[in-house]
């Protein structure tokens, strides 16, 4: 009898349970409805890409050495180099260079080793095209810079969330003049450098910039 | 807009049966020289229209809410460019399926595949004859209402047994049993749900079911005393729909989307403009059965008193009459915008689940609620309708 009874309690139980945890995601659900939406209108309005943003390479042929470096440590020998040794001058005469980005994997590996800095990575990203020959790019259309987001004025760019101000979360409406959260790279060794001054500069150890860190 | 006088609810009547467009429409035929019969075949096809305009336009604008409210949930826009705020999307939607081309599979069977979706919205934009917006703006209020959408409802799962057979694919027989099986497992406890109001209200008329609610207003409402009919209703009445998190039969993570795999241009738009029509229709009647269909939250006969205007008087007649249709497009209204964040809030559930919750939990509850409402029926003649 007893038995029953408790079956027949926590099967009550359950429903109860179960209608509450139900009333629990429907407020969820309501309560973002009141939040503003985080889309941005593509084509419209871009995000700014972090300065450290991987995109397509730029390449500045007239810097290059012909050196090679850039296709071994590439993961995949992507970047082909087109020069001949001039025997006159004994030097090597680069023809042409090209990177297919329908295949690089935008690693970086060939920016960070190349002994001249005629790599680079830029924010272009939109590289889709009709024929994927087409993003085999050469020596010419390499050394093309994008148009920047931020001066194009056909666009409007948005900040990304950890580039905005205190406590922003929507990047629409924020002025440009407001500073992102926390210092800049640059106010950061500012106040680096007046902090040290007191002391002698060389003598600044690691553990007081440690410490300064942790401020 | 055809009137029948009844007796039993003549002396109820908020608004009284002082227009009848069916009658005017065909007397002032008949002083033309039209013969009554004559009168009578041109009169038949303009509540047909209406109907259909009604539930199209229902549609529509649940189909927008739809788009709108699942991107508000999740933080986006939604429709923006077509028309202010995005609202002529779904006429664009159905123009793009309207001008689509129509393809039947190969080894598909023609005609079952073509009878399929129009089994499937032919009952159900039926059953919009016995949808009441106000005391006589219904197209017929027939004694047996709301069982004849019970019986209309359960033709919908052979179309879409049809359309799934006939389709001659996988997934649409897999998706087409599933709403089979879904629909004939729900239509029950829905069944005895409404048995407990029809015990109640001693008609099965909607007519009659709305006015034995509207004695006190809100107070009056069948939602307190059938809290639990009304929930196994509105459950029951997700599942009917095939709505999330019941949406089983189009599954598209298992089944692509089940019985309308093989469904393109106009006849895919005929399940689609289905399903919407049967969810606004679901919450219509949700209104009507539980939350007091066109009635005020305060009775409008109060209204008219305070302000000293009798109740028969025009203007209390018009107003009581727009309020009418407005209480009840607003309840169902309501209650999709209640269909639609429970779309992004629960997930799907698994077919044993489906068919352990119709069977075993809402069934013996709704048989318990019916024999519960019954017993207080006896107890408390006055408060259940003796």
């Amino acid at each position: 009898m007893f038995g029953f009874l408790k079956k027949v309690a926590d099967y009550t139980r359950d429903a109860v349970d179960a209608a509450n945890y139900l009333f629990q995601g429907l407020s969820v659900t309501f309560d973002h409805m009141g939040r503003r939406p985080v889309t941005v209108q593509y084509p419209y309005e871009k995000l700014i890409p972090s300065e450290r943003y991987r995109g397509r390479i730029h390449y500045e042929f007239d810097k290059c050495i012909a050196c090679e470096v850039c296709v071994r440590v590439c993961p995949i020998n992507l970047p082909v180099v087109d020069w001949v040794m001039n025997k006159e001058t004994k030097k090597k005469e680069l023809r042409n260079y090209s990177i297919d980005f329908g295949v690089c994997i935008f690693c970086g590996n060939c920016v960070e080793y190349c002994p001249t800095n005629c790599l680079s990575m830029t924010e272009e990203y939109e590289l889709s095209t009709f024929d994927r020959h087409s993003l085999n790019f050469d020596n010419v259309a390499l050394g093309r810079l994008p148009t920047s987001v931020t001066t194009d004025p056909s666009i409007e760019p948005l900040r990304e969330l950890g580039y905005l101000p205190q406590g922003v979360i929507e990047p629409h409406g924020i002025p440009a003049e407001e500073p992102r959260a926390g210092k800049l790279p640059s106010e950061m060794l500012e106040w680096l450098n007046q902090n040290s001054r007191p002391q002698e500069s060389s003598e600044r150890t690691n553990e007081s910039v440690s410490l300064e860190k942790k401020d | 807009m055809k009137m029948l006088p009844n007796p039993f609810t003549a002396h109820l009547a908020l608004v009284s049966p002082g227009i009848d467009i069916e009658l005017s429409f065909n007397e002032f035929l008949q002083d033309l020289g039209v013969s009554p019969e004559l009168a009578h075949i041109l009169w038949l096809p303009l509540p047909m229209f209406l109907v259909l305009i009604a539930a199209i336009i229902g549609v529509l604008v649940t189909v927008w809410l739809e788009r709108k409210i699942s991107a508000a949930a999740q933080q986006r826009i939604g429709p923006e460019y077509a028309g202010a705020l995005g609202i002529l999307q779904p006429m664009a939607d159905g123009l793009k399926l309207l001008v689509k081309e129509d393809i039947i599979p190969a080894k598909a069977d023609g005609l079952l595949f073509t009878l399929g979706p129009v089994l499937v919205l032919v009952p159900v934009i039926l059953s919009w004859l016995i949808v009441p917006f106000g005391q006589n703006l219904l197209i017929s209020n027939v004694g047996i209402g709301i069982f004849l959408w019970i019986a209309l409802s359960s033709i919908q799962p052979i179309g879409l047994l049809m359309s799934g057979y006939a389709s001659n694919n996988k997934y649409s027989l897999l998706g087409g049993l599933r709403a089979a099986a879904q629909s004939i497992s729900y239509e029950i406890p829905l069944a005895l749900a409404v048995l407990a109001v029809v015990m109640m209200s001693n008609s099965l008329s909607t007519v009659d079911i709305v006015e034995q609610q509207n004695s006190a207003g809100l107070l009056s409402w069948n939602i307190w005393r059938q809290p639990i009919g009304f929930l196994i209703f509105w459950i029951c009445a997700l599942a009917e729909c095939e709505r999330l998190p019941f949406d089983l039969p189009e599954a598209e993570e298992e089944l692509v989307a089940g019985y309308q795999t093989e469904y393109a241009g106009m006849k895919f738009a005929l399940f689609y403009l289905g399903s919407y029509i049967n969810l606004v229709l679901s919450a219509l009647l949700v209104s009507v059965l539980y939350l007091g269909g066109w009635g005020f939250p305060i009775p409008i006969e109060w209204f008219a008193e305070w302000i000293g205007e009798p109740i028969s008087s025009p203007i209390v007649q018009v107003c009581a009459g727009s309020i009418g249709i407005g209480m009840t497009v607003l309840k169902a209204y309501l209650l999709v915008f209640l269909a639609i964040l429970l779309r992004w809030t629960t997930p799907r559930v698994r077919i044993d689940q489906l068919l352990d919750l119709g069977w075993k939990f809402l069934l013996p509850i709704s048989l318990v609620n019916l024999l519960f409402t019954a017993a207080l029926k006896l107890a408390f003649p006055i408060a259940f309708g003796g």
